[in-house]
């Protein structure tokens, strides 16, 4: 469909709704981002940036990334203004069909997890869990375009 | 850090302004002072713990600082800080929102040039070129830091005021079965799907396709 980008992950090729989602972003980015006062800690791009991933590890890497946002971001990231719920749980559609497909993939043993992205996505958890759960979710929703921008 | 009692109002509107990743610091003079008014600006980079002083925007008295050098990593986002002094008092800090070079920035129309035959119109086209640290330096299309940049490309005729539009990825362009001896004008505009970004259209360069011999 229209909007719709095919991402070459490894060997795992999904489509997702990229136009769709980064609309819904922009939208909220502002409001989302004014919530997060932290300035010193980012949980996806430092001390690590996704963009140092090696290609190898990027199916791996993509595959933890979309458990993570639906798993422990998007249900702690309720707020009191219902337009922007609205375009969270419109992104959290996308990111669950991509989690289900890169699931699957995964399944099928073609999307292999290395020393490499293992580390990385353990200085995730890390990340987030140096915060209360409601930061932490807050923070990691306000940069979903640094994972976006990775993606491209 | 000795800071002087600060109950100067606070500077108001700190944003960027990003043009082809030339990124720059704006803002507005606190309300209600006049001349006088001193700033100095700070930076940085999202994530990381430190603030960094920019000197060459220490005690100015003009609105803007080009961040340019400092954000030109647009793998990174960043915040910016402003204060204000005047006469022993001083504002407060205010800072910009997150500033994400890469979906922040504003892209200018690409360059075009033209050539004609009797029956057809030949359209080159040039993305504009990344913000450069130095005129020497390594020059960086925006094609190359947006992939799935494309070219919207207008094409006029003159005599019958038909138009037709065009998207192209690659940055050439050949219109065919044209009429000879007629004006024809061409303008163009970037559009970059995701991140969503698109240039103003540029402006109209025309040309006439050359007459027809046999007639």
């Amino acid at each position: 469909t229209a909007g719709n980008t095919i991402f070459h992950f490894g060997p795992c090729r999904i489509s997702m709704s990229m136009t769709e989602v980064r609309a819904g972003f922009t939208a909220i980015k502002a409001n989302i981002q004014a919530r997060d006062p932290i300035r010193t800690l980012s949980i996806l791009s430092h001390p690590h940036s996704l963009h140092k991933v090696k290609s190898s590890d990027r199916c791996c890497i993509a595959h933890h990334l979309f458990n993570f946002y639906v798993d422990k971001v998007f249900k702690h990231c309720k707020t009191e203004d219902s337009y922007v719920n609205r375009k969270i749980s419109s992104i959290a559609n996308s990111f669950l069909s991509m989690k289900r497909k890169l699931g699957q993939c995964h399944e099928q043993n073609k999307c292999m997890c290395g020393q490499e992205s293992a580390e990385k996505f353990k200085q995730i958890l890390a990340n987030y869990k140096g915060l209360n759960v409601t930061s932490a979710a807050i923070k990691s929703l306000g940069e979903l375009d640094i994972l976006l921008d990775w993606m491209e | 850090s000795g800071e002087l009692y600060c109950s100067l109002p606070n500077p108001r509107n700190v944003h960027f302004e990003s043009i082809n990743m030339k990124n720059v610091l704006h803002w507005s003079a606190p309300e209600g002072t006049g001349d006088g008014v001193l700033y100095k600006v700070k930076y940085s980079v999202y994530g990381v713990g430190k603030w960094i002083r920019k000197p060459e925007c220490r005690n100015i008295n003009r609105t803007w600082c080009d961040l340019s050098s400092e954000t030109s990593d647009y793998e990174e986002q960043y915040y910016a800080s402003v204060k204000a002094f005047l006469n022993g008092m001083c504002s407060d800090w205010m800072e910009t929102t997150r500033f994400n070079p890469l979906t922040d920035t504003k892209i200018d129309p690409p360059m075009i040039s033209i050539s004609s035959t009797e029956k057809s119109i030949s359209i080159i086209l040039t993305a504009p070129e990344k913000w450069n640290r130095s005129p020497e330096g390594e020059s960086v299309s925006l094609l190359q830091v947006y992939p799935g940049l494309q070219y919207n490309v207008s094409v006029l005729n003159k005599k019958t005021k038909k138009r037709w539009f065009f998207s192209v990825s690659n940055n050439t362009l050949v219109v065919p079965w044209l009429e000879p001896g007629t004006a024809y004008c061409v303008s163009a505009q970037i559009h970059v799907t995701t991140p969503l970004l698109h240039s103003g259209f540029s402006k109209e360069y025309c040309i006439a396709t050359l007459k027809d011999k046999t007639a």
